[in-house]
């Protein structure tokens, strides 16, 4: 009898010290967030550097101009850049649904996962900037990668709903898996900002928002430096033959780098003519014997040469040109890697995109502390553009990656 | 052709094929590819494959191809299948050496072989001595290589212009792949035609080459014969490894970049040309001349392929199936005139 | 005389470890995985552990199988990619009850062109199964357009969530079909004619043509068997995301291969077990999945798949350097002698 005397009297006490507490922990907690909020304003990422000693945080000035929506682009002929329209588009214009909303309490300390697509030096570039901002908000920040692997990365994204984050951050490894993976993040209640890959516009309506490059508007901007070099190198043809060499199949860049530049030359310089394309994948050897073979076959047909890649894809493209002393072709190609910039300071690649590694992972963590801090997020966050030439190239050392 | 060795009881059946092709072999079909481009050319579906400049180009594209398959070649002629350690060696190899360009052009080679030596010996010990299954500890080893790459460098990947200021150790790893003899002859091509004269001195006319031969027809008989198996292995594996290494260096110098994804795919390519250049993989037949005629034959094969404008997928399908159809035919080459094959 | 029966307990202790090694592999590190690693024994954890197994391991029954007999197929992969494209892009005109029939047969038909090839040809399996796997990259890119193939309609949703539904916890119907699948396997090659067929095919062909089985047929079955099942693991995890890559089965081989080795069947054929294999994957997901929850990097998980075969590998061959090396001996013989010579 008397243990169980003891033993409830006890219980009782816990009991009331822990409801005393925890009515106190209330008030406590509402104090503490506001301040937590503050401290969070006060945090300025805008010093913040890239290893290239550009600023890491830049946001696309201007948001596109997004044209009408045709009604069933898919039916359009694949020149026509309408046909491109949800590639390109997807999620300015989109209805979300279910979003949390933000507990306005800071971004201090708060436990934040990235999922990034695969294993790659341009990965540790863009994971590097990422931890630089979650370290200026001092964010319990964890980085997981599935190595290309969708079983993976769908195992990954379980796992850590599972864990209940204070935001999960995602590279989907496909645009429309990733509807799937939106959505059962979205149905956790957990916030999600997708980043770098574009999915679908259907996966967009369950993200607070995408982050990360305009592949699309980039190579259009580039294909127009390109057919202006073109022009300038070629004055009296009226045929310009140019190929494309391309991305791995399986993703949106390998429509992004070839047909993005073709469906805006076909208006912008009709007198550019697609002669190939093909997809060696990001060899340098293989890429050699491709474009090789392309002048044995084109002989001084071909003017222009459009890679997916300025990293091993071009060095191939310039051994073969160089061997076959057809230093006349333009080159141009996405980038941007050391050696493409070295490329271009040789003067034998023409032209590069340039796409922040460091800023991509940067921003995507960035968006998630202004969400935090109640700050009110667009539907779309793109990087700024720039075409990279040997006039700024300079600007750019020393290479992210 | 002498038919007094007959394997098994059944009928052997000589023709004027089969005996060409055992005399020529694979060059066989490289000329008939060459004349099937010929065809091409004069019915105008193709133009300018009877070019020097576009035999240069095929030899060339498949010069690092044949260097990493003339040294694989031994392993597959000791009937042990394949390195499949040969894409993770090229790799390490190639990073070391852009690591150890601080010190200069040569600790950078040394660098590089002493892995290939540790790599290949390796190798060749567990495989020689303890019989490990080849293909399964080959794999074992690339990953274990491949998860050292990536976590001495953190996943990253280095430039030689980054690591040293010495530009003239940079100019001459990067001549390593760019270097032309007479502004011609590559050195890539030049690297493999002294590692398939090499090779072939070695499968041919030293001591090691008819051990190895023996070794690669009946392996327990060799032991018999007082040859010290495991020795000849283990050194057919560190052929392998060194020629990886080569192919290493010259990929790593194209590509300007030490990284762990370097050479990634020459495994099964290398296979495919040893395969196709008329080793079996029973091992103790073929030569590496023959090798080189496999990586000739893949090369005319892609050059025609690209100049008739076949896409990549549709080029991957008919590479597939000429591939079977070749070895298929040098398997029942073989067996007709009597020996063995598989 | 105590003695020697100790000796013989110990050396039956020994042999029984080695017949069940992966099985104690398993339980060695699941014991490390639930007490290291963190949040590992949650259900979540272990659902998630074996809905990969059951992707892995269903090609890895075929796989098996392969290996009995004494061959490789290499193309495993490809034609788990390749059927789970197939079944996506049909669904749309021919539903479910159809596509995915046909895609498994696409991929029994592709085993069969193996198999054909492998004994009626008599062509290497090395060399075939590495020609088939690159046609089908090939006609993988060529059918699906560049782009991976998904659905997002009604039915869809309603089959994937049907397969990923719990039976029991723990349990989703994907698990439960793969686990009768393993089970009918075992049960096949263990305890009926035809499975014991490919055990002894796989241990001397020559032997056991001499004996009248049809090895032709049996290699020829194998390799059926694997297209088949390869086809089904990739089918079966296209749907539960109702979305077919271009490189869904990239992985597998890797993972079969090892798995299989690992789990006690080996490359000279004869040897080893589907139940084994199963196992092994198990184990062999669990280990990935306690790294990952570790917080280590993916370059540590391909470290330590290379390392667990590596060492299974050394293991093996170590054991069978020994026992060649007794060949022809005769232990007590030599014991006697021994023995002799100390007293004297």
């Amino acid at each position: 009898m008397k243990k169980v005397t003891v033993l409830l009297s006890v219980l009782l006490i816990v009991a009331v010290g822990a409801t005393i507490s925890a009515g106190q922990r209330e008030e406590v907690d509402d104090a503490v967030a506001e301040q937590r909020l503050e401290e969070s304003l006060e945090v300025d990422t805008s010093v913040l550097q890239a290893a290239d000693g550009q600023p890491l945080l830049r946001v696309a000035e201007e948001t596109p101009d997004i044209p009408p929506r045709p009604d069933d682009p898919s039916a359009l002929p694949q020149t026509d850049p309408l046909h491109w329209y949800d590639m390109e588009f997807s999620g300015w214009e989109v209805e979300k649904t279910n979003i949390p909303e933000s507990p306005m309490d800071g971004a201090i300390g708060k436990r934040v996962v990235m999922i990034v697509h695969g294993d790659h030096p341009w990965t540790t570039a863009c994971t590097t900037g990422a931890q630089k901002v979650a370290d200026a908000y001092d964010m319990d920040f964890q980085v997981l990668s599935p190595n290309w692997d969708l079983a993976v990365q769908n195992q990954m994204i379980d796992q850590t709903i599972n864990e209940r984050p204070d935001m999960i951050l995602l590279i989907p490894l496909d645009a429309s898996v990733a509807v799937r993976q939106a959505r059962s993040i979205n149905q956790a209640g957990i916030p999600l900002i997708l980043f770098n890959t574009l999915p679908t516009a259907e996966a967009m309506r369950f993200a607070i928002t995408w982050t990360g490059p305009d592949d699309f508007g980039q190579m259009r901007e580039l294909s127009k430096h390109f057919a202006d070099e073109l022009r300038s190198r070629n004055p009296d043809a009226d045929e310009l033959g140019v190929v494309y060499v391309q991305h791995e199949p399986g993703g949106s860049p390998y429509f992004a780098r070839s047909w993005g530049p073709i469906s805006t030359l076909s208006e912008y310089a009709p007198e550019i003519k697609t002669l190939d394309m093909q997809a060696p994948g990001f060899e340098a050897d293989r890429t050699q014997q491709l474009v090789s073979d392309w002048l044995t076959r084109f002989g001084d047909d071909l003017k222009g040469i459009f890679a997916a890649d300025d990293g091993p894809q071009t060095l191939g493209i310039v051994e073969a040109l160089q061997r076959a002393g057809r230093e006349d072709v333009v080159v141009v190609a996405a980038g941007n890697s050391k050696v493409g910039m070295d490329l271009i300071k040789e003067g034998t690649l023409f032209a590069i995109t340039y796409q922040t590694a460091e800023g991509d992972g940067a921003l995507a963590v960035q968006t998630a502390a202004d969400w935090f801090n109640g700050l009110e997020i667009p539907n779309r966050r793109d990087l700024p553009q720039h075409i990279i030439t040997e006039e700024d190239v300079d600007n750019f050392y020393p290479p992210q990656w | 052709m002498n038919q007094n060795s007959t394997v098994d009881s059944r009928a052997v059946q000589t023709n004027i094929f089969t005996s060409f092709m055992g005399i020529v072999g694979i060059y066989a079909i490289a000329a008939l590819f060459i004349l099937l481009g010929a065809v091409l050319q004069m019915t105008g579906v193709i133009n300018n494959f009877l070019t020097s400049r576009n035999f240069i180009n095929i030899i060339d594209s498949v010069a690092l191809l044949g260097i990493v398959a003339s040294g694989m070649a031994f392993v597959t002629y000791s009937g042990h299948y394949a390195d499949l350690s040969a894409p993770t060696t090229m790799a390490f190899s190639g990073i070391v050496a852009v690591e150890m360009l601080r010190f200069g052009f040569f600790p950078a080679l040394l660098g590089a072989f002493a892995v290939g030596i540790i790599i290949g010996s390796i190798n060749g010990f567990v495989i020689g001595k303890f019989k490990a299954n080849p293909i399964i500890w080959t794999l074992a080893m690339s990953y274990v290589t491949m998860g050292v790459i990536r976590f001495i460098w953190v996943n990253r990947q280095i430039y030689p212009g980054i690591i040293t200021d010495d530009v003239r150790a940079i100019m001459l790893f990067d001549n390593i792949y760019r270097f032309r003899l007479f502004g011609v002859i590559s050195m890539p091509l030049i690297l493999m035609i002294i590692l398939v004269i090499i090779g072939q001195f070695l499968l041919t006319k030293t001591p090691f080459g008819i051990k190895l031969k023996i070794t690669g027809s009946a392996k327990r008989t060799a032991k018999f014969t007082g040859i010290n198996v495991s020795l000849v292995i283990g050194t057919a594996f560190l052929l392998s490894a060194l020629a990886a290494t080569v192919a290493g260096l010259a990929v790593t110098s194209l590509s300007r970049v030490g990284a762990w994804y370097i050479g990634e795919g020459y495994d099964f390519r290398a296979v495919t040309a040893i395969v196709i250049g008329g080793m079996t993989l029973a091992g103790g037949r073929g030569s590496i001349v023959g090798v080189m005629g496999g990586t000739l034959v893949i090369g005319i094969m892609n050059n025609i392929m690209t100049l008739l404008g076949i896409g990549t997928f549709s080029q991957d399908i008919i590479r597939g199936m000429i591939f079977i159809m070749v070895v298929g035919i040098n398997a029942k080459t073989l067996r007709s005139m009597g020996r063995d094959d598989a | 005389m105590t003695m020697r029966r100790i000796e013989i307990d110990k050396n039956r202790l020994l042999s029984w470890g080695d017949r069940y090694r992966i099985y104690l592999l398993f339980a060695v590190i699941f014991l490390i995985m639930a007490i290291f690693a963190p949040r590992f024994l949650t259900i979540f954890n272990l659902t998630t552990i074996l809905r990969t197994t059951a992707l892995h391991g269903t090609i890895a029954i075929g796989f098996t199988i392969v290996m009995i007999c004494g061959q490789l197929d290499l193309s495993i992969g490809r034609i788990a990619t390749f059927s789970a494209v197939l079944a996506m892009l049909l669904q749309p005109q021919l539903g479910f009850w159809l596509s995915v029939p046909l895609a498994v047969a696409a991929g029994a038909g592709i085993g069969l062109i193996n198999g054909l090839l492998v004994a009626k040809a008599k062509i290497h399996s090395f060399i075939v199964t590495i020609g088939t796997m690159t046609i089908l990259q090939g006609l993988v890119f060529t059918i699906s357009g560049g782009n991976t193939v998904s659905l997002a309609s009604q039915e869809a949703f309603a089959a994937s969530d049907f397969l990923s539904n719990p039976v029991i916890p723990l349990l989703p119907v994907r698990v439960v079909i793969f686990i009768l699948l393993v089970l009918g396997f075992d049960f096949l090659l263990k305890k009926s004619r035809p499975g014991r067929n490919f055990y002894l095919t796989g241990g001397n062909r020559t032997t056991a043509w001499l004996a009248g089985i049809k090895t032709d047929r049996v290699l020829i079955g194998a390799f059926v068997i694997s297209g088949t099942m390869a086809a089904a693991g990739g089918v079966l995890f296209a749907m539960e995301t109702m979305a077919a890559t271009l490189y869904l089965g990239e992985n597998s081989l890797m993972y079969v291969v090892s798995a299989t080795i690992i789990g006690g069947t080996i490359m000279s054929g004869g040897k080893g077990g589907v139940l084994k294999t199963a196992v092994a994957v198990l184990t062999l997901e669990m280990l990935y999945t306690g790294v990952v929850l570790f917080g280590l990097g993916n370059e540590v998980k391909i470290f330590i798949s290379g390392l667990v075969l590596a060492v299974v590998v050394l293991y093996e061959a170590y054991a069978m350097y020994k026992h060649e090396k007794i060949i022809g001996q005769r232990p007590e013989l030599i014991r006697e002698l021994e023995r002799k010579k100390e007293k004297g």
